[in-house]
């Protein structure tokens, strides 16, 4: 259980680009200028390229994904038999719940990232 | 009546359930086959059969040599059209794993009187290799969970962007072999460790063998073994199936490696390899002691010896490890795989392998972009692992967890996490469509128990309440299950979108958006390297930044300064700063290297970006000060410019007569 645990968070902060933090040393979130009023926005998603990021975003990705993978876990508890009923039902919809959040930001993510995705 | 006669027709073809289940399977097997070998045929469709990229030229071009002048021949190449002046020893310095199985293909086809010519056969070893692979995870499946996990691993990894990537038809290049060779001596060492079969062992070698033969990633494997038989010995799992593996694996593995002279002594004599030695006299310790245990009957002298046994050893290891590494005879890591360890090495150190961009950190979206819902399912595999923990599983997760760690390091190493993320992905796949589909089928048998059993009042409510769940779950089972295929569809829309518009760029002909709208195919390179080779005379020698060397000797046929290999840093820091000097200075260089021509590739018109040339110059002549190059740290190149940027070699070169050039009507020139 232990080992898991610490498993988890290693994917955790691998997958969010914990190493590209520490070499590149983005900042933790962008900045833009608008043009019209020249008040400065902040910008949450570095644009232009795939291979690149800011720290929030990595930090946000990442948790969206071990929420996806703790989702599945937890449908799998859901269907053993040695729990109460109420147990398994709460076990099932907290499960279903995870997985269909942590999809659908994640695609959200993607789409705002990358402009032309899936055209 | 008509019932009767169609199922009498139908008899002959009528199988058993156990046959239903191997046709099932044997054509889901056939159909993954051609669907991973299709998807990688974008770029031939678009373009032509040519091969991409810088590194594959060098590969077609030794490809061609092995197969016009033969075996020993390629092997003891002196090539003196690449490094002028120094030449380089082809048959010494590359790993000939991707050329062989090339030409050997070659020859079967020529055999079999199919007159194709070798650069077809170049273009499509990858898909070939990729198709080979998919049936390998089907097996690996198979020997780790059960044969649906099998197929569905086959499946995930036969569109997994992650390998496409470097498997496309015209990525000529090592990896598109090697992962092939990769997955199958995993295979093979895990078949053996299960059985415990001295065959099976020396599979695994010869599996290993073809690896490094093909890949200078080998080292992965050489580390990843010795490091999980030790995970297996410290966790108790020692057993004579584990030693008769790994002794054969490594031994006959090791000799047969050192076949290749591009890696030579390196398994005894290089740090990176020493782990598989340390761990292969642990083994012998552990079978000595076994073999103590089972002499001796009295457990608290058998302790005893343990302890004193494994201090020695372990002090004997580290002795012998240290005086290695002072005399000198056991060189340290190299810089390539210290970098993997220590992230910042390559920043601060070794400009030149910092500056590849395949190189760079991993960031969220190279992961999203590669894996997309594989990066669920990896964490939920790991836990289903977990829970059936075999020797199997450990190694599958062992893969999984280092492959990851390094493919957040460097992005190119996304393709070596590949495989196990999908094997781990495919074991959460199946084991929750089993559960589903476990549920599914469970209300008849329990309505069948619930009528031949008795019924008492309390097992009547109790069997009421759940029949009333009943049809709840098996609903909501089936729901799940369509959400389940559901996300599997988006995962192959995604991999076929990301394949179709970021993978299948040939890098040599690029193409853009015109100003209508229609597509601009630039071929400026093949054509500079095909008016090389028609116009200037056959002993002429270019000179050009690194990156197009291999280009320039395979298709314009011409001797180069500096080529893609980058062995010699000094060289390529020469023709640095002969790009970064003025004029006068450059040209000193230029006469002193013996050069005719210079290529340089400009991007101002069409808003091409390129690459540090400052940093890996000035890395060998202090001469050499980026800051002289910028104003206030920012990059211009117009009238604002400083004066060493605008008198530089390369900024005359590029920006010959520019302003001569219009760019759009009524847009002032240059």
């Amino acid at each position: 259980m232990t080992v898991f645990s610490l498993v988890l968070l290693t994917y955790f902060m691998v997958v969010s680009g914990f190493v590209y933090d520490v070499i590149v040393e983005p900042p933790g979130i962008g900045s833009t200028q608008d043009p019209a009023t020249g008040a400065v926005r902040p910008v949450v998603f570095l644009p232009g390229r795939v291979n690149g990021q800011y720290i929030i975003e990595g930090l946000s990705s990442g948790f969206m994904f071990v929420l996806g993978g703790i989702g599945i876990v937890l449908l799998d508890l859901a269907l053993d038999k040695n729990r109460a009923r109420s147990v398994k039902v709460s076990y099932a919809i907290a499960g279903i719940s995870s997985v269909v959040i942590a999809y659908v930001m994640t695609t959200l993510f993607i789409r705002i990232k990358i402009p032309g995705y899936l055209r | 009546m008509s019932n009767s006669s169609t199922s009498d027709l139908l008899k002959p073809f009528k199988l058993k359930t156990k046959q239903q289940e191997l046709l099932i399977r044997v054509s889901i097997l056939c159909l993954v086959y051609i669907l991973a070998f299709i998807t990688r045929l974008f770029s031939v469709l678009r373009y032509e059969s040519m091969i991409h990229e810088f590194d594959p030229y060098f590969n077609y071009r030794t490809t061609l040599y092995l197969t016009q002048h033969g075996f020993y021949d390629f092997w003891n190449w002196f090539d003196y059209e690449s490094w002028y002046p120094l030449g380089r020893i082809v048959g010494g310095t590359l790993y000939p794993g991707l050329m062989v199985t090339a030409a050997l293909i070659y020859r079967l086809l020529h055999f079999l009187r199919f007159a194709v010519h070798i650069r077809e056969v170049c273009v499509l070893t990858a898909p070939f290799f990729a198709s080979n692979t998919t049936l390998v995870a089907y097996f690996f499946g198979k020997e780790i969970w059960d044969s649906g996990a099998g197929l569905v691993a086959a499946i995930l990894i036969a569109v997994c962007p992650g390998y496409i990537s470097r498997s496309v038809a015209g990525s000529y290049d090592n990896e598109g072999v090697a992962i092939f060779a990769l997955l199958f001596t995993f295979f093979l060492f895990v078949k053996a460790v299960n059985k415990g079969s001295l065959a099976w062992g020396l599979a695994s070698a010869f599996g290993y063998f073809y690896m490094v033969s093909a890949w200078g990633g080998y080292v992965f494997i050489i580390n990843l073994i010795p490091l999980y038989v030790l995970v297996l010995l410290i966790t108790g799992r020692y057993s004579m199936r584990l030693y008769v593996a790994y002794n054969c694996m490594y031994i006959l593995g090791m000799l047969l490696a050192m076949q290749i002279r591009f890696v030579g002594f390196q398994h005894v004599q290089s740090g990176e390899h020493m782990a598989a030695m340390g761990v292969f006299f642990l083994m012998q310790v552990f079978y000595f002691l076994d073999w103590v245990k089972h002499m001796l009957s009295d457990t608290k002298l058998f302790q005893e010896f343990l302890r004193i046994t494994v201090t020695c050893a372990v002090a004997a290891g580290g002795i012998a490890l240290g005086v290695g590494m002072a005399s000198g005879y056991i060189s340290p890591w190299t810089g390539r795989f210290y970098s993997l360890l220590d992230p910042t090495y390559a920043k601060d150190h070794i400009p030149i392998i910092a500056s590849v961009s395949e190189h760079q950190p991993t960031a969220w979206s190279s992961f999203m972009f590669d894996f997309h819902i594989l990066l669920f399912l990896f964490p939920a595999g790991l836990y289903f692992c977990f829970k059936r923990l075999s020797d199997a599983t450990i190694f599958i997760v062992m893969y999984g967890l280092t492959s990851v760690y390094f493919a957040g390091v460097m992005v190119r190493l996304i393709l070596v996490a590949t495989p196990a993320v999908c094997l781990i992905s495919a074991i959460a796949v199946s084991a929750t469509v089993k559960n589903l589909t476990v549920l599914l089928r469970s209300k008849n048998k329990v309505a069948q128990i619930g009528s031949t059993k008795g019924t008492s009042s309390a097992k009547a409510s109790s069997k009421a309440s759940l029949d009333q769940s009943q049809p709840f779950q098996k609903n909501g089972a089936m729901a799940l299950l369509f959400g389940a295929f559901y996300l599997l569809s988006r995962y192959a829309t995604h991999c076929t979108w990301v394949t179709s518009e970021a993978y299948s760029s040939p890098s040599i002909v690029l193409a853009a958006r015109g100003a209508h709208g229609n597509r601009v195919i630039f071929d400026d390179y093949r054509e500079a390297y095909f008016w090389l080779r028609q116009n200037t005379p056959p002993d002429a020698k270019v000179m050009s930044w690194w990156d197009y060397g291999y280009q320039i000797t395979a298709m314009g046929n011409r001797t180069v300064i500096v080529d893609n290999n980058t062995w010699n840093n000094t060289h390529i820091a020469t023709v640095g700063r002969a790009m970064s000097s003025y004029e006068d200075e450059a040209y000193e260089i230029i006469r002193s290297l013996d050069v005719d021509y210079v290529l340089v590739v400009f991007g101002g018109v069409t808003g091409y970006s390129s690459d540090d040339i400052n940093k890996i110059g000035g890395g060998v002549f202090p001469v050499i000060k980026e800051p002289d190059y910028l104003v206030n740290g920012e990059y211009r190149v117009d009238k604002g410019a400083a004066p060493k940027m605008l008198n530089c070699l390369m900024y005359k070169l590029s920006y010959y007569r520019f302003g001569e050039m219009m760019t759009e009507y009524g847009k002032p020139p240059g």
